[in-house]
């Protein structure tokens, strides 16, 4: 056997089992949402061929421009919330002492609770009469700030953005853990034998050592971020009037509550395309940074 | 499952290089405990929920229980049905979870240690995965497993969330597998181990970290997941927790004293998951790896 | 170490397929262990089983959702030739499970549906088939229904389903100890409401409590009754049908400016847009507010969550009357609950034994037994007082003295249901009466066409 042959007999065996379960159980179904997407109907019955009818309307569409305005702030919420959080605990955090392994642990702890404790709980903190930051906030003599802020257009986005940032920061911190550990330490030991302060090695060391990490979990972070719905489902069901309605939560709206299947497909479709769209921007805007 | 035979070496060293460091790290430790509590804030409340009655949960849904009413998670784990559903939770997780880790570290080994022609098209194909919202593909899917007699299965949980999380299993295990050092594969090579024998005794146990990262998403993932459960298994001998944790909801009122007990019992094994994954994360880096 | 990893991977491989496997001849057993245990000599007659599924969403610990299983349970041993696949589906997840086979053409033989758009979409896509012969063959069941009851599940003339439940949605309930102590009435006319709410409100407490964060609250409690006081039955009825009535006249952008004025004036409390229905009754309960405008389904949230003595002092009415209103004044808003209904592929003798399992589980027996678990009923059933609160009592009494109106959601499509849903909100924050009657305009017309 040849070495180019022996090569492409690895990549086909490694890729084939998950590339077979892949597309059979997800690009399938992904291309089959997106020909309903095509189709006026009801999830009942008769389907209707419209063409483009479902995107022109989606174009117009107030509620989908709400959606996607509201979903845009949770996206960058993630990305300049979650991403500089988790780096900052995992540089705090990555050592094995009994308090970092306590800390660590409970940081990551909101993430196996299910959304329907995570909004419960964040729904009491809000709550507009018995809610823990009126509470506070009369407390520290701010009563004057005190708010109904999930009901609140004006702010409600924003107040729902912070559970949101809260819950997910573990992961990220994992990952970056993770990366951080695969540093060969000589390199670290020696750039500290050198005398390069601890923000120097930041910046010129550690970072560039896990730039593809912060990479992956950007991509992770857009692409979540537009999927956002159990959290918002339990705490505003998008409300009121739909101010706090997500791209995803329209979309699970017109598929299975009000029989506009055809019209849910499309914005799913659309989804993937947004979504495509904002992480290679990312990606491009990161590449840029290396050099 | 995954060994790491190599002695670990921690680098603690640097620690003491910075004296000066001492104060603004006892700082930083007490706003971290501050973080840290009012983080586990929630799962304290979601304990002590779990033994009030309900008029009791609405009039103090902060204080401690008055009466500590022991009895709700027998009755949660009766009318539930939870004996079953977990034991079926376990088997579709552990499975799938399997399954998404083989599957996606092979995958990852070959998309970052070669370049071929279609690689750009596999990353791109994996990565629409992660792009599309699980509730959209609810109908197709549906219709697919019961066309190749996969629906009320097993089956037709354990592939869809295999192939669900490999596209996050993939992007993680890549980003992580590309920074270990290239000589080490020729090293590997020229011992004669072959790509196979590379990836098993090398890259595999090097990428604990990796794949202990996405081991615990994926299990999070699988032990949660409500909407595949519910819609694609019928049979109530094969149902899985998140249905028993939902039973307790009727649209117009939450039964929450059953509902937290549930989500009490339903919570503790995914607490031990992490910490024994969070445990490979730490062990992470060995010290054959930088050896190469 | 390659051996490892080799066992690994078959380990996974055996277990995948195992667990397939191991899955459907499980679910093959559970479904044979009746069969074969309760007819053993019975002769090879018992071996045409007659197979049906069924399902329903009586998955909690209340009374009526224990009652029902135990009733399910109850036909299986009386009717051993019938091999039922029962599947007790969350009721968070039901309709959405339910709607992804109907997408599919997959519908199980004997299921729970609602009344009005759920029955008329299913009707179209003929997933549904009536069942006038089963109620024709029991004619003292089919009669004791009170007058009515099968409105929103006929379809030309076709009845396609008996209603297991009546859901009043817009109850006054109020609060006696609270009004005595503000020396108030129990509000009669729209003027008295705003009097009482102006009253209350000086005095420090929430006039009326409200949790709208669902949306249908207000839709299903306020609306619907407020909106037939201004403008009649006759009119709703039409508007929604597109016929001769659009919702951009001006006697329901009068109802609409009606509960906006009830908001401006103060009625309800802070940030009701963002709780729940169940913490407005806890509210309610706990005497933070003198009244809530709620249906059928508070009076076992009440009885879960309320001490008895909080359950004392409550009292129920109908909304006030409107000077100068079209609609009659004594009704109240009330829609017809779900039931079962029937798959257009159930035929032959699996037709005669769905009939016998529906019949079961909606019968004059089960209809009495809702009520007792304090769930009312549009069937004449008579209510044995010593098991339920005195609240529902009075309740019960106040529904079979009035006139049943229609609710928004019951009649309007879903999409149509849903704008009046997120333009009540909008009405609530202050928006324009005016262009919220337009979107609800345009979202009923679109989904009719």
């Amino acid at each position: 056997m040849t070495a180019k042959a022996r090569i492409r007999g690895v990549i086909i065996v490694g890729l084939l089992p998950a590339l077979l379960v892949f597309t059979f159980f997800v690009i399938v179904p992904i291309l089959w949402s997106a020909w309903y997407g095509f189709y006026d109907w009801k999830g009942i019955g008769a389907m209707k061929f419209i063409g483009f009818g479902n995107y022109l309307e989606i174009i117009k569409d107030p509620v989908f421009a709400t959606s996607l305005r509201n979903n845009l702030i949770v996206v960058a919420a993630s990305v300049f919330g979650q991403v500089p959080i988790a780096l900052a605990l995992s540089l705090v955090l990555r050592q094995s002492t009994l308090f970092q392994r306590i800390i660590r642990s409970v940081v990551f702890l909101p993430m196996v609770l299910s959304s329907v404790v995570i909004g419960i709980i964040w729904g009491y903190i809000y709550h507009p009469q018995i809610g823990i930051l009126n509470s506070l906030l009369e407390w520290i003599g701010l009563g004057s700030w005190k708010q109904a802020w999930l009901s609140n257009p004006d702010i409600s986005m924003y107040m729902l953005a912070i559970p949101i940032i809260w819950n997910f920061i573990g992961p990220y911190m994992i990952m970056y853990i993770a990366a951080l550990q695969n540093i060969p330490s000589e390199i670290e030991d020696a750039s500290a034998i050198d005398g390069a302060k601890p923000m120097r090695m930041l910046f010129s060391i550690r970072l560039p050592m896990i730039w593809d990490t912060i990479k992956v979990t950007v991509v992770l972070c857009i692409s979540g971020s537009l999927k956002t719905f159990d959290l918002i489902y339990v705490m505003t069901g998008g409300g009121p009037a739909h101010s706090t309605e997500l791209l995803a939560s329209y979309m699970y709206n017109n598929t299975f509550s009000i029989y506009r299947f055809g019209y849910g497909s499309a914005i799913s479709t659309s989804i993937i395309i947004i979504s495509t769209v904002l992480i290679a921007g990312s990606q491009l805007l990161m590449r840029r940074n290396t050099r | 499952m995954m060994q790491t035979p190599v002695e670990l070496k921690k680098p603690l060293a640097k620690r003491r290089m910075f004296p000066k460091v001492k104060i603004s790290r006892a700082l930083l430790n007490i706003l971290l405990s501050i973080y840290g509590f009012v983080t586990l804030y929630p799962l304290i409340w979601l304990f002590l929920s779990a033994f009030k009655s309900n008029p009791e949960f609405y009039e103090f849904p902060f204080g401690l229980p008055k009466e500590w009413h022991w009895e709700n998670f027998a009755d949660a784990w009766n009318v539930a049905r939870m004996g079953v559903s977990f034991k079926n939770s376990f088997i579709v997780t552990i499975a799938a979870l399997i399954l998404t880790l083989v599957f996606g570290a092979m995958a990852a080994f070959v998309l970052s240690r070669f370049r071929f022609r279609g690689r750009a098209a596999a990353m791109a194909l994996f990565l629409l995965g992660m792009l599309i919202p699980i509730h959209s593909t609810l109908v197709p899917l549906f219709i697919m497993l019961k066309k190749i007699r996969l629906l009320d299965t097993y089956g037709a949980l354990i592939f869809p969330y295999t192939a669900f999380e490999l596209s996050l299993a993939i992007f993680v295990t890549i980003a992580y597998m590309s920074s270990i050092p290239k000589e080490m594969e020729e090293a590997a090579l020229i011992d004669g181990t072959g790509y196979w024998g590379f990836f098993f005794r090398v890259m595999l146990p090097l990428s604990a970290p990796a794949l202990s990262t996405v081991g615990i998403l994926a299990f999070l993932r699988f032990w949660n997941d409500f909407a595949f459960a519910l819609v694609f298994i019928s049979k109530p001998a094969l149902q899985t927790l998140p249905l028993s944790l939902s039973m307790f909801a009727t649209g117009y009122m939450t039964d929450y004293r059953l509902t937290f007990a549930a989500l009490s019992l339903a919570v503790i094994p995914t607490i031990v998951v992490y910490l024994v994954f969070q445990e490979q994360v730490m062990k992470g880096m060995v010290a054959g790896a930088v050896k190469g | 170490m390659k051996k490892v990893w080799l066992l690994a991977f078959m380990f996974v491989l055996t277990i995948s397929l195992v667990g397939c496997s191991a899955g459907s001849n499980q679910a093959a057993n559970s479904d044979k262990t009746p069969a074969t245990t309760s007819n053993g000599d019975s002769g090879k007659k018992s071996e045409e089983k007659v197979k049906l599924s069924l399902w329903h969403n009586f998955t909690g610990n209340d009374l009526r959702a224990t009652m029902m299983r135990d009733q399910i349970d109850k036909f299986q041993q009386e009717h051993p030739n019938i091999e039922l696949d029962i599947q007790a589906i969350p009721p968070d997840g039901y309709k959405t499970r339910l709607k992804t086979v109907a997408a599919a053409n997959e519908m199980p033989d004997v299921f729970m549906m609602w009344p009005g758009a759920m029955t008329k979409e299913f009707h179209d896509g003929n997933l549904i088939q009536p069942i006038n012969a089963l109620l024709d063959s029991k004619p003292e069941w089919r009669d004791g229904y009170m007058p009515g009851s099968f409105d929103s599940f006929t379809i030309d003339g076709n009845i396609y389903s008996a209603t297991l439940g009546l859901t009043p949605t817009s109850i006054l309930f109020y609060n006696k100890a609270i009004l005595d102590q503000y020396k108030l009435e129990v509000p009669k006319t729209w003027d008295d409401l705003l009097n009482a709410v102006k009253v209350i409100k000086e005095g420090g407490l929430t006039p009326i409590a409200l949790g709208n964060k669902a949306a249908w609250l207000a839709q299903s409690s306020i609306i619907s009754s407020l909106a037939d006081r201004v403008t009649g039955t006759d009119w709703f009825l039409k508007a929604a049908a597109q016929d001769g009535a659009k919702f951009t006249d001006p006697e329901f952008v009068q109802a609409l400016t009606y509960l906006q004025d009830l908001w401006k004036a103060g009625a309800f409390q802070e940030g009701f847009n963002s709780i729940d229905n169940t913490q407005m009754e806890v509210m309610f309960a706990q005497g933070q507010a003198a009244m809530m405008i709620d249906g059928g389904w508070a009076l076992s949230n009440l009885a879960a969550n309320a001490t008895p003595e909080q359950l004392e002092d409550m009292g129920a009415t109908v909304l006030p009357s409107i000077p100068g209103g079209k609609g009659n004044p004594n009704s109240l808003a009330g829609a017809l609950g779900s039931a079962f209904g029937l798959s257009s592929k159930v035929e032959g003798n699996r037709l005669q034994a769905a009939y016998d399992l529906i019949y079961a589980l909606s019968g004059p027996e089960v209809q009495k037994m809702t009520l007792d678990s304090s769930n009312l009923v549009s069937y004449k059933a008579e209510l044995d007082e010593s098991k339920v609160s005195p609240i529902f009592s009075e309740v019960y009494k106040l529904v079979n003295s009035v006139e049943r109106t229609p609710v928004y959601d019951g009649v309007m499509t879903s999409a149509g249901s849903d704008a009046v849903n997120n333009g009540l909100q909008e009405l609530l924050m202050g928006g324009d009466p005016q262009k919220i009657a337009q979107k609800i305009q345009d979202a009923q017309a679109t989904s009719l066409q």
